[in-house]
């Protein structure tokens, strides 16, 4: 913002911008020098509007405008994709989805379960702390407006390597260190403040987030199907504001989320800061004023602040409202009538609520000593029809706002949520940079093992799981670190059982694998939500619900554009196919540093959710005995593009791995079906690393040696592809020994999926491998548990 | 015989464990109810006041009261010595139990009521005697400890529990580490065994007083929970809430799993319970047999 404007706001109520008679290039000085990221097509639209109105628009109403047009609120260039390939997955357990801020699925006959899934990148950028603390406020006031009670919270980060040198850094970006360092101590102090368990997520490296890292946040909440709550507010309703105070921080965070970051310190006030005391007792408010059935509608203050929560609820609900500003109570003087209604800081909800329930409704507030001051009331408006005899009054849906009396803003709400839809034009890589470069096999494969264990996004992410507080609730029963006190493992998904007088678990994983979707984005999506789906089966969960917080650069750029509708069309095609309905989700452009002049990698970031049956029937990663068969389920392909093996080795490019759903679902429900046999003591889904990291993961788990043979898989392939391969639809499998392992084989035979005896667990601390009679590795387990633990320590 | 003991359970702005304690309570056939502070000071309308003596035993569940700003419990502690500390006198000289878990613990002590050596010596009652400070690893941890029970029939919370018996519950704090200063060390300690005030300790699986991991935080002398000499007040920095069931333990899977005997598996199938519920069965039968007296 420049100074100059601010400065005249202070002494005036209604300040008035000309734009009827400015030509195009003052209307691109207005729309920079007033922050408002609109471009000339959209201003010149605005100026069309207003000549028509026969008057000059206020500063409010451009700002408002401005916030309802971002990219941010209004997907202005990934709806038509979104739409084609996204949105309108059928499934009989959907109640609510995609149309407001979480999804909301069917739990049980009584209950929903709700979650909501969103990326926090640029703020988290510019200040990692406070960017990543806020990210978790926006996402759980997402669940509650629902009328849920959060119950976890899952956070995929996305780095540039720790070690990246600081004589390649741009001055204006921030060094990876720095950046993972504020974002996980931002979610551990404002999660574990709220008594929400943080319990998945996943953090990965790349070179390709240096100048943008990708913080994404999701939050699943449980309710009663009586208690859901809706974004809108009817007529004759007064609208309440509760929770924090406004301020200036936050201002113009979504118009800043949607243009390339330039890293400059000026964008500090774009980022809001969080207060989980504030958050915590208006948590239990509104669930506690929604239980006693006083709220008729309400909304969080996410993007955009006041102008959007207004708009979206009164537009939705087909009424107009009036709002009387200088109600709004403020964290500090001299803020101006735009600043307080496009404001977003942090701990705020509108509520709609019916007149006869408003002294009751603040009364709830006033004990948990949470702000709560009634800013307006909605009211129909009537615009008179010309065009017949006879006098017709159609209802509008219009909203006026006053400050101190002074008419300061009027306009429609179908104009304000009418923001333009763009085809970008793009540029579709069908083929993938794939010129297979042939890597030599290792002489010595238990240092490539080791080596493999070590790299960053595979090591051990104990030392940051374990800040943050994954069992507060007291209902995390698969935790996201797995077997004995010392020796535990990393889980493939999380369970938690939300109700107290019933089994039923949700079991809750987040997963992308950047790399292939760099390589190849169709193939790379695809693989995102085939890995998700494998997580939540390990657990023995059945996939029911995902959330895509789809990360990309600059659309405006035809690759990135052509980028974003392959991923969106991989993902659409493997979850069509199953039937699993996306819910809830955002998109993040801009997500590129004008310093480095680069794009992160296509992050289409995945979280999905299945249901237990019986979360005592759940099946953990940590091998349980010695003397157990090893089984491998699916087929080893020469898919080493994008693999962690190839890094290691420095090269790029390479064929990615594909995906069948129907070999993926086949052997979904055969696995599930084995583990309500009970002859699966422990399973793990084959990712980054291959077969001999999945192998190696399971054994420190158990804290159990192991013989293995790969003889079996795939003989057409050679020993190396068979340990590092990334293909898909895979999974390690402990049987039980004896008559369990045949009726294992039986199961899986009759109902034609693929599996490879690879060996046995042993009492001894060793790995051994061996491809028929040629050893390759042969290490003692604390030789890997070193190799693995040793990356962040 | 009062067969549904009356459980205040406090909570005020950032406590964050009352309703997984409260179910705790409830589980095992007690009148549980949270309470906010201010219900207690009176600033709520009058159908939702609450006296403190009309209770038979006092909670102060896990969170971050009031955000842990300054240090971890000090804005409680102070606001409740302030607001209800003659309640709270009249309370403790009933011989009613008071719980402090996580930040309970912290909340304790800072208020000066753990270790609660002053009557001894030195003129000391209301001083801070100890201090639950900064973990060594300097950052929150989360993870499952097995402490072993000292006590010798003292505290009211955990009789009935064998001594030397290892109990497991996880903690999940950033400042647990029982601390006393240099100059008292070995004084309070002293006392803290003579009075039987120890009630648990950090151990290894072989029950040895180990250090990191198995002593999370770096506590002196492995303390993970001390009661006042009177062992009607215990404080600990684990969690039992969350050992109730062992479907919350971070290994009942590998015990379920595991090649036992098809009834053995029943046992640990996952209904069956952890080892948090030996401390809130312990305190309602103390409150039961109590009234009988």
């Amino acid at each position: 913002m420049k100074s100059s404007f601010g400065k005249a706001f202070l002494t005036k109520k209604r300040f008035e911008v000309g734009i009827r008679d400015a030509n195009d290039e003052e209307l691109t000085r207005i729309s920079e020098s007033m922050g408002l990221s609109l471009n000339l097509e959209e201003m010149c639209r605005l100026k069309r509007y207003f000549a028509a109105k026969n008057r000059e628009p206020t500063d409010v109403e451009l700002q408002s405008i401005a916030q309802a047009w971002s990219e941010h609120c209004c997907y202005k260039s990934s709806k038509n994709v979104l739409q084609k390939f996204i949105f309108g997955i059928e499934a009989p357990q959907n109640m609510l989805v995609i149309k407001e801020d979480a999804g909301v699925l069917e739990f049980d006959k009584d209950h929903a379960y709700v979650f909501a899934f969103e990326s926090h990148n640029h703020p988290s950028a510019i200040e990692p702390y406070g960017g990543a603390a806020t990210g978790i406020g926006g996402i759980v006031r997402d669940v509650i407006c629902m009328g849920a009670q959060p119950i976890a919270l899952i956070d995929p980060l996305f780095f540039g390597p720790l070690d990246y040198g600081y004589d390649q850094l741009p001055a204006e970006v921030k060094h990876p260190r720095f950046l993972f360092n504020g974002v996980v101590a931002g979610i551990s102090d404002y999660g574990n403040r709220i008594g929400i368990p943080t319990c998945a997520g996943m953090v990965y490296f790349d070179e390709g987030y240096v100048g943008n890292c990708v913080v994404n946040v999701g939050c699943v909440g449980i309710m009663k199907k009586a208690d859901l709550s809706r974004s809108m507010a009817k007529h004759g309703e007064v609208l309440v504001l509760v929770g924090g105070k406004t301020g200036r921080d936050g201002i113009h965070g979504v118009t800043f989320a949607s243009v390339e970051l330039t890293g400059e310190e000026e964008f500090r006030s774009a980022v809001q800061l969080g207060d989980p005391i504030t958050k915590e007792p208006l948590m239990h408010a509104i669930l506690e004023a929604n239980g006693k059935r006083l709220i008729s509608g309400m909304k969080d203050f996410g993007g955009g602040g006041l102008s959007c929560a207004v708009n979206e609820m009164c537009h939705a609900g087909g009424c107009g409202a009036e709002i009387h500003l200088e109600r709004v109570k403020l964290k500090e003087e001299g803020l101006s009538a735009w600043e307080i209604w496009v404001s977003e800081s942090q701990e705020r909800f509108l509520i709609a609520v019916e007149p006869d329930n408003v002294y009751e409704l603040l009364a709830v507030f006033e004990k948990w000593d949470v702000d709560a001051v009634a800013i307006g009331q909605t009211k129909p408006f009537f615009r008179e029809e010309s065009f017949t005899k006879e006098k017709k009054y159609s209802p509008v849906s219009q909203i006026t706002i006053f400050y101190d009396n002074e008419k300061i803003f009027e306009l429609e709400t179908d104009f304000l949520v009418s923001c333009p839809v763009y085809v970008r034009p793009m540029e579709v890589r069908r083929e993938e940079k794939e010129k297979f470069v042939a890597i030599e096999e290792p002489v010595d494969y238990n240092e490539t093992l080791k080596r493999l264990l070590s790299a960053p996004n595979i090591a051990s992410r104990e030392s940051v799981i374990r800040q943050y507080d994954h069992e507060v609730r007291a209902s995390t029963v698969i935790k996201p670190l797995q077997g004995p006190i010392g020796k535990e493992t990393h889980g493939d998904a999380t369970v938690i059982k939300p109700l107290e007088d019933s089994y039923k678990g949700l079991a809750i994983t987040s997963d992308v694998n950047p790399s292939f979707c760099r390589i190849n984005p169709f193939w790379g999506a695809a693989s995102a939500i085939d890995e998700v789906c494998r997580n939540l089966t390990a657990v023995g969960a059945t996939p029911h619900a995902f959330a895509d917080c789809l990360n990309f650069g600059n659309p405006e750029k035809p690759d990135r554009m052509g980028d974003f509708y392959e991923c969106c069309r991989g993902l659409g095609y493997v979850a069509s196919s199953l039937g699993v309905p996306f819910v809830s989700g955002n998109v993040s452009f801009y997500n590129e540093s004008a310093a480095l002049k680069e794009s992160i990698p296509p992050t289409p970031t995945i979280l999905g959710i299945g249901l237990c049956e019986d979360v005592r029937e759940c099946v953990t990663v940590d091998v349980k005995e010695a003397g157990n068969p090893l089984y491998m389920i699916g087929e080893t392909k020469a898919e080493l593009g994008g693999s962690e093996y190839c890094k290691l080795w420095h090269v790029e490019g390479g064929i990615v791995p594909r995906t069948d759903p129907a070999v993926l679902s086949r052997s979904m429900q055969s696995l599930r079906e084995a583990m309500k046999m009970s002859v699966i003591a422990s399973c793990h889904d084959v990712s980054e690393g291959g077969l001999a990291v999945a192998v190696c993961e399971m054994l420190l788990g158990g804290d159990i040696g192991a013989s293995i043979n790969i003889a079996d898989v795939n003989p057409e392939l050679r020993s190396d592809y068979k340990l590092f391969s990334e293909s898909n639809s895979r999974w390690v499998v402990e049987v039980c020994r004896g008559e369990a392992a045949g009726r294992f084989e039986e199961l899986m035979n009759t109902r034609g999926v693929c599996i490879s005896n690879i060996g046995e667990t042993l009492e001894e601390k060793r790995i051994g491998i061996q491809d028929k009679n040629k050893e390759l590795v042969n290490i003692s387990l604390e030789e890997v548990r070193e190799a693995w633990l040793g990356t962040f320590g | 015989m009062n067969l549904k003991p009356k459980i205040c359970i406090l909570r005020i702005e950032g406590t964050n464990c009352e309703y997984e304690t409260f179910l705790s309570f409830t589980r095992l056939g007690a009148s549980a109810e949270i309470v906010h502070l201010k219900q207690l000071i009176g600033a709520v309308k009058e159908r939702e006041r609450r006296n403190l003596k009309d209770y038979d035993a006092l909670v102060i569940p896990g969170g971050f009261s009031s955000g842990d700003y300054i240090r971890a419990g000090a804005i409680l502690a102070a606001r409740i010595n302030g607001a209800v500390g003659e309640e709270i006198a009249a309370f403790m000289k009933n011989g009613k139990p008071i719980l402090g878990i996580c930040n309970g613990f912290q909340v304790l002590v800072e208020m000066g009521l753990l270790p609660g050596l002053g009557f001894c010596a030195h003129d000391e009652i209301g001083l801070q005697q100890a201090a639950l400070t900064t973990n060594d690893s300097a950052r929150f941890e989360c993870r499952p400890t097995l402490i072993k029970h000292e006590n010798n029939g003292n505290c009211v919370f955990t009789r009935g529990i064998e001594k030397g018996c290892i109990l497991k519950m996880p903690c999940a704090h950033a400042e647990g580490k029982f601390f006393i200063d240099e100059k008292k060390r070995e004084e309070y300690l002293q006392r803290l065994e003579e009075n039987d005030q120890i009630v648990f300790r950090y151990v290894d699986p072989e029950g040895n007083y180990a250090s990191y991991p198995w002593n999370p935080n770096g506590s002196l002398y492995n303390i993970a929970g001390i009661c006042n000499p009177e062992g009607t007040i215990l404080g600990l920095m684990p969690h039992p809430e969350r050992a109730f069931y062992v479907f919350m333990d971070s290994e009942w899977s590998r015990r379920a799993k595991s090649g036992i005997t098809e009834r053995e598996r029943e046992k640990t199938k996952g209904d069956a319970y952890g080892d948090g519920k030996k401390i809130f069965e312990a305190v309602l039968n103390y409150l039961r047999s109590r009234v009988d007296e």
